[in-house]
């Protein structure tokens, strides 16, 4: 397989068979979205749309179903990523042991921050929530294998290994270039005080009147004024549900009007 | 009938040490618990995240159905049983049971309304059983062995053994086997004790969701209804031991954003609280909160108790009570113009 040429519907092809054993483990089909997910990454490097669009007709989905249920989960990466996947643990446990500074580490060994990728293509970059190996702390995953004990200390070694080749972790596929990140919703970064470009405190239209509702709570309003981000990430997730929903009332409208 | 292996609650990680290490023992629970209950199609659903688990099962159900312990006409019985293996691809909230449902049917993982319940109606609309990795492991031993053996130990309402995921501050985190009802004073002792000049401050008993215990449930047995006369619960098994050098208001920074990060966004107080708490607690953390933060803080986490579609809302609130209504000074120093000399 050359890497950085695509070819979809060769890979397609080639992965037929494996779709149709997939699929067919289930009473219902729609049961293999998720290995088909993880199927076409291992191969392209990220879920690429032609992907998506493979499985919404291999399953008999619609295209805003797939791309709905894809983005709910954090290991299917919409876009390109780095060779090396560098995951490292944030959770409680971990953060007892030491994980801040590991974290600090490797944002000034790699010269990039949480959901970024490095200029070369070479390395993305997360923090994750508690990866169920608390007892070694700092514990860590490079495109998802363990390291474990991490100190600030040891982030020098790991990122030679992987670079000099010994570090025994495969590179992912790479058959596009990564960009900058390759979070399409941006986490909204809290522990730097960012707000999301474009936010100007709005209450969401959508919000069914919750704490998130300015009109709501008023003990909250203050809040809202200076966390602007926050009302921006809610407001972007229901908006774009709200779209995925309207996809699929036209598409099932439009079918309705051929029958 | 479903082996929910998507281990993610915060300081556990006994599930993932069981299906490295122990795939047969998990396969062969979940196959006793599938005659049981006369299924005839299993699946384990294994947290995105292990890959080398999932390879090591992946290869543990190969070895039994070449052996003739899967599939069709089992040992000759007439019983068929299938087994799927299926990976998670990143969601804490699909391990609640009718999250992980939705995720198998190749759906967002978001938890159902409850009734109907999976027993009712799960996947496919089917009756279904969820269970986890812990549960269907002691299946094997218990029926080697009896109940009998089983409920010889623990205490009068909690019979048994349970594996803790011991983490934080003690000289050997690990995972340990204990009987039901060993204090919590002798947990951390089994877990090499904290470390040398340290004294104790607090421990998590079960997991991200639960509220801390102190000094004084140290001598408590380790069980279920201690753990809830006590104000918290025993959860998933994960034992997290705070010392003196704790920060408290960074601890509860810490899980609040682990819970607002994961709330799958369906319930308005578990996504808009959960955000609301991370970033008022985030002022704390960098000494910025505001006099009526603290007050606010309790009451926004108890408006969002008991109004959710699944206990991942219900699990906002205890740790960050517990902490901030044992340590309210901790918070108080954080408030903004009283910063007071020596906190860390
Ligand atoms: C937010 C949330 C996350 C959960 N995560 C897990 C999990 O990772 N593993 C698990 O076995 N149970 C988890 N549960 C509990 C399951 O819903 C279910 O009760 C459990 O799998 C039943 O197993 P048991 O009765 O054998 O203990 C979670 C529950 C909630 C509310
Ligand atoms: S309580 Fe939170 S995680 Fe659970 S269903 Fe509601 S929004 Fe989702
Ligand atoms: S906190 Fe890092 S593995 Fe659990």
């Amino acid at each position: 397989m050359s890497d950085r040429v695509r070819n979809f519907p060769l890979l397609a092809a080639e992965l037929m068979p494996q779709c149709e054993a997939l699929a067919a483990q289930y009473e219902e089909r729609r049961s293999a979205l998720l290995p088909l997910m993880h199927l076409f990454q291992s191969r392209e490097g990220f879920v690429s749309p032609e992907a998506m669009r493979f499985a919404a007709g291999f399953l008999d989905l619609t295209p805003a179903v797939v791309e709905s249920t894809v983005s709910f989960y954090t290991l299917f990466y919409r876009k390109p990523v780095g060779r090396y996947v560098l995951q490292v643990c944030r959770g409680l446990s971990c953060t007892l042991g030491g994980a801040e500074d590991v974290m600090a580490a490797f944002r000034e060994k790699l010269g990039i921050g949480n959901l970024q990728t490095t200029d070369d293509g070479l390395f993305s970059y997360e923090e994750v929530e508690c990866l169920a190996s608390c007892d070694r702390p700092t514990c860590m995953q490079v495109n998802l294998e363990f390291l474990y004990d991490l100190t600030p200390q040891t982030v020098d070694g790991v990122l030679a290994a992987i670079r000099g080749g010994t570090s025994g972790v495969a590179p992912l596929p790479q058959t596009e270039r990564p960009g900058k990140t390759w979070a399409v919703r941006q986490d909204t970064e809290v522990s730097e005080g960012e707000k999301m470009p474009g936010d100007t405190g709005v209450p969401d239209p959508n919000n069914a009147g919750g704490l998130g509702d300015r009109t709501g709570l008023i003990a909250l309003d203050r809040i809202v004024n200076d966390d602007a981000a926050l009302l921006g990430r809610s407001r972007e997730r229901t908006v774009r549900d709200a779209s995925a929903i309207d996809a699929v009332i036209r598409e099932e409208d439009r079918a309705h009007a051929g029958h | 009938m479903v082996c929910n292996c998507d281990e993610a609650e915060p300081g556990t990680f006994k599930d993932h040490m069981l299906l490295e290490n122990k795939p047969h023992l998990i396969l062969e629970g979940m196959l006793l618990g599938a005659y049981g209950i006369k299924s005839n199609h299993a699946f384990i659903y294994i947290r995105g995240e292990f890959k080398a688990g999932y390879e090591i099962f992946t290869q543990a159900l190969a070895q039994a159905r070449a052996a003739g312990m899967v599939g069709k006409n089992i040992f000759g019985t007439g019983y068929d049983l299938e087994v799927t293996v299926q990976r998670g691809a990143g969601a804490y909230i699909c391990g609640e049971e009718t999250g992980l449902l939705n995720s198998l049917e190749g759906k967002r993982g978001e938890p159902r309304l409850k009734p109907p319940f999976p027993a009712i109606a799960g996947l496919y609309g089917m009756p279904t059983v969820v269970n986890n990795v812990e549960t269907l492991a002691y299946l094997v031993p218990v029926l080697q062995k009896g109940w009998e053996w089983f409920a010889a130990v623990g205490t009068e309402r909690s019979k048994g053994y349970k594996i803790v995921s011991v983490s934080g501050h003690v000289q050997k985190p690990g995972n340990y086997e204990i009987p039901l009802g060993t204090t919590v004073r002798e947990i951390i002792e089994i877990a090499g004790g904290l470390r040398p000049g340290r004294t104790f401050a607090a421990v998590q008993p079960g997991g991200g969701s639960s509220a801390c215990i102190f000094d004084e449930h140290l001598d408590w047995p380790y069980d279920y209804e201690s753990m809830s006369k006590a104000g918290s619960m025993l959860g998933s098994g994960a034992f997290v031991v705070f010392d003196d050098t704790t920060d408290f208001v960074k601890a509860a920074y810490n899980l609040i954003r682990f819970f607002a990060h994961e709330s799958c966004g369906q319930c308005t107080p578990c996504r808009e609280g959960g955000h609301w708490l991370e970033k008022v607690l985030h002022r704390f953390v960098q000494g910025r909160g505001l006099p009526g933060d603290m007050e606010m803080l309790l009451r926004v986490s108890s408006s969002i108790t008991g109004l959710n579609l699944c206990a991942l809302g219900d699990s906002i609130e205890p740790f960050l009570k517990s902490v901030l209504v044992r340590f309210p000074d901790r918070f108080e120093a954080r408030v903004q113009g009283r910063q007071v000399a020596g906190v860390r």
